[in-house]
């Protein structure tokens, strides 16, 4: 059910809702695929990372945050406190945390959402590593949750334009960190946001050594591996599979060359370099 | 017990409890659906296109939703054959349900060889001839649209089985019935319609397709279902056989007017990516729309037949 559904930046709300009953508790990165429609157009349910899981007046609340961006969204913006909505979830993986004492968080707008669920997890896991969490968009305006963001970390601010913060993109921004020493190359990186840009923070971890785990944002079908709508390729020899990588929805080629994985069911959560962000942007 | 109506349905050699089923390459390998469901409600079980061998499938972007609809080109992606056997069956050994295997080739001696490896298979209770799928290069479509390849493809894959063999066929074609004629002479216990017609979808900001590199998807979804409804009408009046109506079915309301026109059970495709258990709620709805309306079994929905009334303009 829905408690609160509120702007919080320009074309961006935050949904609150009451956690469902007999749920599995989400892990920071996993999602839910949400019922945006109550007709056939938009048809398909859309997916939305778990944001955040607090306890409000004693009851516990499942955040959602998102953008509105088309049909769906908007939907989902006009819902209204008491109405109740039909999600499927938690869905796929979610991060891996390790605790390290520099933890780098990088999104770019709406990709925000679940990195503060990592920040609160990596909070309580290691009260003290330091936070660093780099968040922009194109330009000033388009900023947004700098308060909320204050208070789980050292907030960098970067613009496109250079309208508010650092001037440049997310990659640029964590390349001026490094090299001024303000983040150690041994800090690990949870990032999420458009794919351009994670391909450049990707590069980045290769050259300074660091980790880093992206949560992937893109269309899906079902959300449960069924339609296999959401095949991203994989660079084969980078691929990790251990227990804590579990990867049910690979599909080799018969040369070995192309490894296809399903976002919904082996991500949305992937180590950096798994990804071969090339043929994924072809 | 006598007073609950009966929905069972003969497809050859194969009785089904009830006439729903999940459409192949909608509900994985039935796994994926397994928390959200009681697999052993369901009539019977279509798994996705198996090939002979792995096939990893089409490009990254493989999907776009457009009005009412789902464009999607998979490549029929598959674990291949000799996966299928060893990790996927064993699944089905547990489950009371009939299992369907969908079955694709390159070939009409690719088709003849899955289906004699199946026939092997005492899990497997039917198979169906997918001669229709539109996003692969070499095969798919060219079965189902050329009447010569189809007479010996159907007859080559009867001659190796004796289970419920099923061709589900594409609306691409001029005049379908002259299809499930073809079906039907060679041997078919079923036929099932429609697979997915091409279509495609632009980004006008990108200037291309929304399909990326894959250019065309299948479309699916309640957008094909009048197309789906007419074909099956059709079909149901030019051939003796079990028809099996695909096509846009997203409730127990969609499923009744497939079974008016004719069909003899239905598959559900996309609405199960939308609402898992929609087979369920469809097998639920069905047999109390049957006590509600005195019906004793399926066919006498058909009566009157809506055909009759408008059959002499066509």
């Amino acid at each position: 059910m829905v408690t609160k559904n509120e702007p919080v930046g320009e074309n961006c709300c935050r949904l609150t809702l009451d956690f469902p009953k007999d749920s599995l508790l989400p892990i920071p990165g996993q999602f839910y695929n949400i019922r945006c429609s109550d007709r056939t157009d938009p048809l398909l349910r859309r997916p939305f990372s778990m944001h955040r899981l607090r306890k409000e007046s004693g009851i516990l609340c499942l955040q959602i945050l998102y953008r509105v961006i088309g049909k769906g969204t908007e939907w989902l913006s006009a819902r209204k406190k008491g109405e109740t909505l039909d999600l499927i979830g938690p869905l796929g993986n979610g991060f891996v945390l390790n605790a390290r004492t520099d933890v780098v968080l990088a999104a770019r707008g709406i990709g925000i959402a679940p990195l503060c669920a990592v920040a609160e997890a990596v909070r309580s896991m290691a009260p003290d590593s330091r936070l660093h969490i780099l968040m922009g968009a194109r330009f000033k305006d388009r900023v947004f949750y700098q308060k909320e963001l204050e208070r789980l970390g050292n907030l960098h601010l970067y613009t496109d334009d250079g309208s508010l913060g650092f001037r440049g993109r997310a990659p640029e921004l964590l390349l001026h960190l490094l090299e001024t020493g303000k983040v150690p190359g041994t800090c690990s990186l949870y990032t999420c946001g458009p794919a351009p840009m994670l391909m450049e923070l990707s590069a980045l971890s290769q050259r300074f050594g660091f980790e880093g785990q992206v949560a992937l944002e893109t269309h899906m079908g079902c959300g449960f591996g069924a339609c296999l709508s959401c095949a991203i390729p994989l660079q084969p020899d980078s691929i990790k599979k251990t227990p804590l990588w579990k990867k049910p929805a690979l599909q080799w080629s018969e040369d070995g060359r192309t490894c296809y994985s399903l976002i919904c069911k082996d991500g949305p959560v992937y180590d950096i370099r798994e990804v071969d962000w090339n043929e994924w942007l072809a | 017990m006598s007073g609950l109506p009966d929905g069972s349905v003969h497809i050859g050699p194969l009785q089904l409890k009830n006439p729903v089923m999940p459409a192949s390459g909608t509900f994985g390998y039935a796994e994926e659906y397994a928390s959200f469901m009681n697999l052993n409600l369901l009539g019977a079980i279509v798994v996705k296109t198996i090939t002979l061998k792995p096939r990893v499938g089409s490009y990254p972007h493989r999907s776009a939703e457009v009005a009412s609809g789902l464009l999607a080109s998979i490549g029929l992606q598959n674990v291949g054959i000799e996966r299928f056997i060893e990790d996927k069956l064993p699944f089905f050994e547990e489950l009371k349900t009939p299992l369907i295997v969908n079955i694709g080739g390159e070939s009409i001696e690719d088709y003849v060889s899955l289906a004699n490896s199946l026939d092997q298979q005492a899990t497997v209770r039917g198979i169906e001839l997918n001669v229709s799928c539109p996003n692969v290069r070499k095969g798919g479509m060219h079965f189902g649209v050329d009447p010569e390849v189809l007479r010996e493809l159907v007859s080559r894959v009867r001659q190796v089985t004796g289970k419920a063999l099923m061709v589900k066929l594409t609306p691409a074609v001029t005049d379908i019935r002259l299809f499930a004629e073809i079906c039907q002479r060679q041997g078919a216990d079923a036929v099932s319609l429609i697979n997915a017609p091409v279509g495609m979808a632009v980004d006008i900001k990108t200037r291309r397709s929304r399909l990326g590199k894959n250019l065309t998807g299948g479309l699916t979804g309640p957008a094909i279902k009048p197309l789906a409804l007419y074909c099956v009408w059709r079909v149901c009046r030019a051939v003796d056989l079990p028809v099996i109506g695909i096509g846009g079915i997203s409730s127990l309301e969609d499923a009744l007017e497939f079974f008016i026109a004719g069909a003899c059970a239905v598959q559900v495709g996309t609405w199960n990516f939308i609402n898992p258990r929609i087979t369920l709620d469809i097998i639920e709805g069905l047999e109390k729309y049957m006590v509600e309306h005195h019906l004793k079994s399926l066919p006498e929905i058909q009566v009157p037949k809506i055909g009759e009334a408008v059959t002499s303009n066509k």
